[in-house]
């Protein structure tokens, strides 16, 4: 039987593993914070916005125990230069068209990485004289599993069709290498994950089904039955490739200029659909989504009423980092 | 990833449509509305709300990136920035709640980008005294006006709802008001400089007089003065600000 005061780790190298863990919990927290505004889908959005404050009192934790083990506080140190090779290249997803990267970079590898790893730490504890350090474990390891639970069912939500399924493995298999090669966080391997099969139902305010709901929550838009009709003819018009047809639709003011024309060409033969209408008075402002079979097409139009008509007052392409998102 | 972002890198779903505040501003006026949604109907107050719920997502969009901006700024400033990202994706929620409470929808009146764009100040002690100071000061005259309407119009889960969020964003301010002190300690031209950039904003958030002093009933944004002192921000500053909003011509 062991002993109660057989120990696993040195004064030393339990404050060396605590710099470890801060390292790579102080980065994924800058990394969250920098990618929110760099991501389209609210679900995803919300998921970082609710975890970089748990991450952040995590690498606190960590750094506040390293005073007590006879180290500096708040310092983080990589494991070695193979972890920071690790991390950078989780940072690189920083596209918009990236969400899926993003989130499995992080919940599908860093987190239950991290679970697994905080897990082993607390079994190996020594439960006598290192209860600092398994305190915060144990309210790491809940937090984690609670966040790798969440990033699942955001990921399940994201991952649509097959090929976004296939990217995402596709991700999982480039990161989880380097990790291995790093020997995970604290660079003595072996490198383990653990899944979140196990996590209690989230409360209301951290229910990432409900950061999908929100997400969804613009389902048709309420348009007045003459701009509708305005609307179709318009789309119609132009994916028939009848500019005559279409420019019926344009104040006298309005002119498609050439560009513009070769792009909405580009999705001739496709379909239309309307992606957001927003309100500004009476006035309507409109995403039009042309889709082609090679190529497509997002039209900001602005409707003016006219009597009992509508015409476009404004028209103008939608850049393509904004209009096509995960 | 780049440090800092530029400002026409957020990204947005397809749903929520993007436009320059003045040029919303400018077709309101052409159609015989006044710049910005006052509260004297639900439709109003909805709009005012949507402005809110976009402008809550750009706060926590601004303070992550001050997260992830800054690694070199003292630990604690990175708390309390994390701190706010977390109340702002709260707020987000709330804002969406509401926003379905008033029979509305995410993406029913165009997002503006001026927070965001205050948010990309390039040094951090001008970000915390634009954002924390300037606009959730600003957010503290609107919440508490808001709060004072819902209860005139017994709407008690808006009150109950935009109150909390108040006291989140005194939090915010207060934090702001500490920030902008230490980062500038021994540094006068940088704290002038910060100064004067929340400066710009206030001037810019006056909206050409629609933020005034005055009776919640009466002023389409009326100053929270008593909030805005429990945020850190002296009288004398106050007095300014007032000062500042008799003589704003333009939106």
């Amino acid at each position: 039987m062991t002993h109660p005061l057989a120990g696993h780790l040195e004064v030393d190298e339990s404050a060396k593993t605590v710099r470890h863990y801060r390292y790579a919990v102080e980065r994924m927290t800058r990394i969250l914070g920098g990618w929110m505004a760099l991501t389209p889908e609210l679900s995803a959005k919300l998921l970082m916005g609710r975890h970089v404050w748990d991450n952040a009192q995590h690498a606190d934790a960590w750094g506040k125990r390293l005073p007590e083990l006879r180290a500096a506080a708040q310092i983080s140190e990589p494991a070695n230069a193979r972890l920071v090779a690790f991390l950078d290249a989780v940072e690189t997803a920083e596209r918009p068209e990236q969400t899926i990267e993003r989130v499995v970079a992080i919940y599908r590898v860093l987190k239950p990485h991290l679970l697994a790893t905080y897990k082993a730490h607390l079994a190996s504890a020594n439960a006598v004289y290192e209860p600092p350090t398994c305190r915060i474990l144990a309210r790491c390891i809940e937090d984690e599993r609670r966040h790798v639970a969440a990033g699942e069912t955001i990921l399940r939500h994201l991952l649509r069709a097959p090929e976004l399924e296939a990217r995402a493995r596709a991700c999982e298999a480039r990161l989880w290498p380097l990790l291995e090669a790093a020997g995970g966080v604290t660079g003595a391997g072996p490198v383990t994950r653990v899944s979140a099969a196990a996590a209690p139902p989230a409360p209301l305010s951290d229910d990432a089904a409900e950061f999908i709901r929100l997400e969804q929550s613009t389902g048709t838009w309420p348009i007045a039955p003459a701009l509708a009709q305005a609307l179709g003819a318009f789309g119609d018009a132009l994916v028939a490739g009848d500019t005559t047809a279409a420019r019926r639709w344009l104040a006298p003011e309005v002119q498609l200029d050439s560009d513009l024309e070769a792009r909405v060409r580009g999705a001739q033969g496709g379909r239309h659909a309307i992606v957001a209408c927003a309100r500004v008075g009476e006035q309507r402002l409109v995403k039009l989504r042309l889709e082609g079979a090679h190529d497509g097409v997002t039209l900001l139009l602005r409707w003016v009423p006219t009597g009992s008509d509508w015409r476009v007052a404004v028209l103008d392409a939608v850049s393509a980092s904004a209009a096509r998102p995960a | 990833m780049e440090r800092p972002i530029a400002y026409d890198k957020l990204a947005r779903e397809d749903r929520l449509i993007r436009m320059r505040a003045r040029e919303v501003a400018q077709l309101k006026v052409d159609q015989g509305l006044p710049p910005f949604p006052d509260l004297l109907s639900r439709d109003s107050i909805k709009e005012r709300v949507h402005g809110i719920m976009v402008g809550e997502l750009q706060a926590m969009e601004g303070a992550g990136r001050t997260v992830y901006d800054f690694p070199d700024a003292p630990w604690e400033f990175t708390m309390d920035m994390a701190r706010q990202v977390w109340d702002e994706s709260r707020h987000v929620e709330i804002y969406v709640r509401l926003l379905e409470h008033l029979e509305g929808y995410i993406g029913e009146f165009p997002e503006t980008t001026i927070l965001w764009r205050c948010a990309c100040a390039e040094d951090a002690a001008a970000r915390v005294a634009g954002v924390n100071r300037g606009l959730e000061g600003l957010a503290c005259d609107v919440f508490n006006q808001l709060v004072h309407i819902a209860r005139k119009m017994g709407d008690p889960i808006l009150e109950r709802a935009v109150d909390y969020v108040l006291a989140d964003e005194i939090t915010h301010v207060r934090m702001g008001s500490k920030w902008l002190t230490r980062l500038t300690e021994g540094d006068p031209e940088r704290r002038r400089l910060a100064i004067e950039f929340q400066e710009t904003i206030d001037e810019r958030f006056n909206l050409g007089g629609v933020r005034r002093e005055g009776p919640h009933e009466l002023v389409p944004i009326s100053i929270a003065t008593e909030a805005r002192r429990e945020g850190g921000f002296t009288d004398e500053e106050i007095a300014r600000l007032i000062k500042t909003t008799q003589r704003s011509a333009v939106y």
